[in-house]
């Protein structure tokens, strides 16, 4: 092993490369997702959707191991019952009803069809899906379907939570509440892996992020930290205060300061600093001297900014 | 000014002409068509046999080098209008195979991921957009079928000369007619497959069904009803009793001729009404 | 584990049973497996009532077999009138330059048989009788249309059918991850998915078959069929029926297998078919790679195939030599275990690529 050790309490890919033919999914992907909320940003076909398809098993590598909690995905009878994956694919088997796909998957699982029945209930339940429950999937509006898959994959009460584009056709009610469940999940200790392109909403709920562009891992860790690491582009910190002018001298005589611009009608400063713990100490000084300062934003330490600076136009939605 | 007006520049180029834009679809398909190693393999298969043929009707017609060789059968090597009658059979059957490869391939993915009102947005109309699509599968079958099968018969008539061509000019005929006919079938019945079965897998498995389980079905027909018209769901058995009016054969065929024509035209009928049905610039939502 | 294993192999048949059955696309099926007892149920309806048509025909024009038996060539047609009376039709058709020979043609039932009277120039120049249907030749013609035609075409396309669509078909539908997310050996999967489409497979085709039977024997007189069930009958229909089952058991292994391994079934479907058709001039011991060879050996009737058939067809029906019915059986299961193995192997590896159908 390189890179990464096999932690048991960890999703970990060492090295995984996965190529379709010439076209290439993943490329030397090596990560350790612990758990609560992760989340996976990267433009179309970037490798969101390849890395959840591998660690579900539903793929491949070509080279490198994968583990999931210490099992290998090609071991699919411990795998299954660890990990529930919400797909991008929105088909069901024919003709059944939403409860029925549960309970039929629920089935594969050999529970009886009494706790079938009863864990079906539940996951429907907490998806506010049950007044629908008896309809048939194929009446469903996108927003119901994706609904039934978030109940097919939390209904065995897995460890490890795999989601394509979980909140895509959810109203904003059925999202908060989405979104709710996926902190409660995250939690109770449980590993809730999430791709999206809405990137407010990865900023809310997400403990940590990997950015992936063309098939790379470009960025991963907690987003501050992330941000922190991106050296190139100078942080931006937005100051409150009613002395603007005299804040923004004090704060050039700093070499780490690039630039300091005057804003909201000269009731705010914005900073670039090339480095931030040198920053904030300078911020304590000068408040020390006097400066009255009202309020400080940092402005760019978000997932926007950071796919911003880290993938650029390549392809950010 | 509308914002697309200042940044949109329409193209002023030249254009194709009318008459010959259809054959954009053609061209698009073979190279999706040939994408498939498989295909090329096949394709070039079928030309064994024509080189065979040519290769028989030389040694017809140079028996020295037979008897030089010491063999002793060389009276057999007769070529007649048997001999390309055998040529039509065999090469139609190849035909039929190409057809289940290639057919399904035309218009079920258009159907499959509601294509079709993107191509009649353009200036296609339907009978186009089928002349177009049929027109690549009629052009890989004639490769395969007529076109070599004239060829032996310029071979032979350059080496036995004008009085065998004057003698057997029908056989030229035959050739030409029958399996022109044929192949058109072969194309309206993978169209019209192709344009009912979404799964192009599915499609091509129905092309051979109804060669196949047609002709078992027929043969099961005459068995059960004690008759000679289940003949006539065998496609193959049908070109064959035209084929053996168009080589003058006079055995006296199990159904009279005029019905397999009958049977043909009813099959070409079913077919174009079949598409006319589907092949239309809009989706039916249910 | 095995019982878990029963449990899910249990669930995976109740989800793809449903699909076999009743899947749209797949009503063809039906019809391959339901048309031939359709024929067979059109000429049951066509001998009653051209059986009761001659009873009629009798009792207008009264003759008794004996007395039918007594024409001759030769017989002048006066003589022939004495003898049997008026016939219940007449035809008349002229010939020669000036039309003046003349050919008739006198028609007499027994009731049973319809005799045709040739005269040419007033004497009896042939004599056709044309006999009703009998168990013997309706059994002779059920087991070639049943080797030739059901086996070889409606079974092995029916099997294409329900087989190649369990995993093929996912894979187009998109939904075969809905398996494959489930903490199931792929193993599993396969047997579930196997044994779902050969329940499936056997219900309409031995269905089919019976049908077939029930339809053939429809039109003979109780006694008739009595007589027949009580030498050979009932064994001849459980041979039928478990030669159907087999069959939809080695075709269907075949073509879950292919619909696995390939992505586009319909080459592999059509080697096999192929393959099978030129059996009769494999080597003997690539003969046993097959399927039909072992199911020949266990129909109870070896059946010709027709002299008139095309090429095509022609390359189909050819015969093998037959194996001894246990060898039949123990190198079907052989081959139908093989298939599935393979299937098994590839189904480990199988991955989710909807993109690429």
């Amino acid at each position: 092993m390189s890179g990464v050790s096999i932690g048991e309490g960890r999703v970990t890919f060492d090295n995984v490369s996965r190529f379709y033919g010439e076209v290439l999914g993943v490329n030397r992907v090596t990560l350790a997702i612990p758990p609560g909320i992760t989340s996976l940003v990267g433009p179309n076909g970037s490798g969101k959707t390849t890395l959840m398809n591998l660690m579900t098993g539903l793929v491949r590598p070509t080279r490198g191991e994968i583990r999931v909690l210490g099992i290998p995905p090609d071991d699919s009878e411990p795998l299954g019952r660890t990990v529930g994956y919400s797909t991008q694919f929105d088909a069901f088997p024919r003709g059944l009803t939403g409860f029925q796909v549960v309970a039929s998957f629920l089935r594969l699982f050999g529970y009886d069809q009494t706790t079938c029945g009863r864990l079906a209930g539940a996951a429907i339940e907490r998806l506010r899906m049950t007044d629908a429950a008896d309809r048939k999937v194929a009446a469903y509006s996108k927003g119901m379907r994706q609904r039934i898959k978030l109940a097919l994959a939390i209904a065995h009460d897995p460890q490890v939570l795999v989601l394509d584009e979980p909140l895509n056709g959810l109203d904003p009610l059925v999202r908060a509440e989405t979104i709710a469940l996926f902190r409660e999940l995250a939690a109770q200790g449980k590993h809730v892996i999430v791709s999206s392109h809405v990137l407010h909403e990865v900023d809310q709920i997400s403990d940590q992020v990997i950015l992936l562009s063309n098939g790379y891992v470009v960025a991963e860790g907690q987003i501050q930290g992330v941000r922190g690491e991106i050296q190139e582009q100078p942080m931006q910190v937005l100051i409150r205060t009613n002395r603007s002018s005299a804040l923004a001298s004090r704060l050039f005589e700093f070499d780490h300061v690039v630039e300091a611009r005057l804003e909201e009608g000269g009731a705010a400063v914005l900073i670039k600093t090339r480095d931030s713990g040198r920053f904030y100490r300078a911020l304590n000084q000068l408040a020390l001297d006097g400066i009255d300062i009202e309020g400080v934003m940092p402005v760019d330490d978000n997932v926007n900014s950071v796919y911003e600076y880290l993938i650029g136009g390549e392809g950010s939605r | 000014m509308a914002v697309y007006k200042r940044t949109y520049k329409a193209y002023d180029g030249a254009l194709t002409p009318a008459w010959s834009r259809f054959l954009i679809l053609p061209r698009s398909a073979y190279g999706y068509v040939m994408q498939s190693k498989f295909l090329v393999a096949f394709r070039m298969a079928c030309f064994f046999y024509p080189l065979g043929c040519a290769l028989f009707i030389y040694l017809a017609h140079n028996l020295s080098i037979l008897k030089a060789m010491n063999f002793q059968g060389a009276q057999f090597l007769q070529v007649n209008a048997n001999f390309f009658r055998y040529f039509c059979a065999f090469q139609g059957s190849l035909a039929v195979l190409l057809t289940a490869f290639v057919g399904p391939s035309l218009v079920a993915p258009d159907v499959a991921n509601n294509a079709l009102p993107l191509y009649f947005y353009r200036p296609f109309s339907r009978a186009e957009y089928v002349l177009g699509k049929m027109s690549l599968l009629l052009g890989m079958l004639s490769i395969i079928t007529w076109i070599p099968g004239l060829l032996l018969f310029l071979i032979q008539w350059s080496l036995a000369g004008s009085a065998w061509m004057q003698e057997n000019s029908f056989i030229a005929w035959g050739i030409f007619i029958g399996l022109l006919v044929w192949d058109v079938i072969l194309c309206l019945i993978a169209l019209a497959l192709s344009a009912w079965i979404k799964w192009r897998i599915a499609a091509g498995g129905a092309i051979l069904a109804v060669f196949f389980a047609g002709a078992g079905f027929g043969a099961a027909l005459n068995s059960i009803v004690r008759t000679q018209y289940g003949s006539l769901l065998d496609l193959r058995q049908v070109i064959g009793l035209i084929f053996s009016q168009l080589f003058r054969d006079d055995t006296a065929p199990p159904v009279p001729v005029a019905n397999a024509w009958t049977a043909l035209a009813v099959c070409a009928a079913v077919c174009l009404w079949l598409l006319a049905k589907r092949v239309r610039p809009f989706e039916v939502v249910k | 584990m095995t019982k878990l294993w029963l449990a899910q192999v249990a669930s995976v048949m109740r989800l793809e049973l449903k699909k076999s059955f009743f899947a749209r696309r797949g009503l063809w099926i039906y019809l391959l497996a339901f048309g031939p007892a359709l024929l067979y149920l059109i000429h049951a309806i066509d001998v009653t009532r051209d059986h009761e048509h001659r009873q009629a025909l009798l009792k207008s024009h009264p003759v008794e077999t004996s007395t039918l038996q007594l024409i001759e060539p030769r017989m002048p047609e006066e003589k022939v009138l004495a003898l049997v009376g008026e016939p219940y039709q007449r035809d008349t058709f002229r010939f020669g330059r000036r039309q003046l020979a003349t050919f008739t043609r006198l028609h007499y039932t027994d009731g049973d048989s319809d005799y045709s009277i040739g005269i040419v120039n007033g004497v009896v120049a042939r004599i056709d009788r044309q006999d009703r249907c009998n168990v013997e030749k309706d059994s002779a013609i059920f087991a070639t249309v049943f080797q030739f035609f059901y086996l070889r075409l409606a079974v092995f396309f029916g099997c294409v059918g329900i087989f190649m669509n369990l995993f093929r078909g996912e894979m187009l539908d998109k939904s075969l991850h809905f398996y494959l997310l489930a903490p199931m050996r792929r193993e599993v999967l396969l047997a579930g998915k196997y044994f779902a489409g050969l329940f499936a497979a056997v219900v309409i085709f031995t269905l089919g078959t019976a049908l077939q039977i029930a339809a053939l024997s429809w039109h003979f007189e109780p006694g008739q069929v009595a007589a027949y069930m009580h030498a050979t009958g009932w064994s001849d229909i459980a041979s039928y029926l478990g030669v159907t089952a087999l069959a939809c058991a080695g075709y269907g292994s075949i073509f879950l297998a292919a619909g696995l391994v390939f992505k586009n079934p319909i080459i592999p479907a059509t080697a096999v078919m192929l393959w099978e058709g030129i059996n009769l001039f494999l080597p003997a011991a690539l003969k046993k790679i097959s399927v039909i060879y072992y199911l020949q050996a266990l129909c109870p009737t070896v059946a010709a195939p027709e002299s008139d058939i095309n090429p095509l067809l022609r390359l189909l029906i050819s015969s093998a030599e037959p194996p001894a019915a246990w060898l039949a059986l123990t190198g079907l299961a052989v081959v139908t275990l093989i298939v599935l193995a393979v299937a098994g192997l590839r189904a480990r590896q199988l991955e989710i690529n909807y993109g690429t159908e």
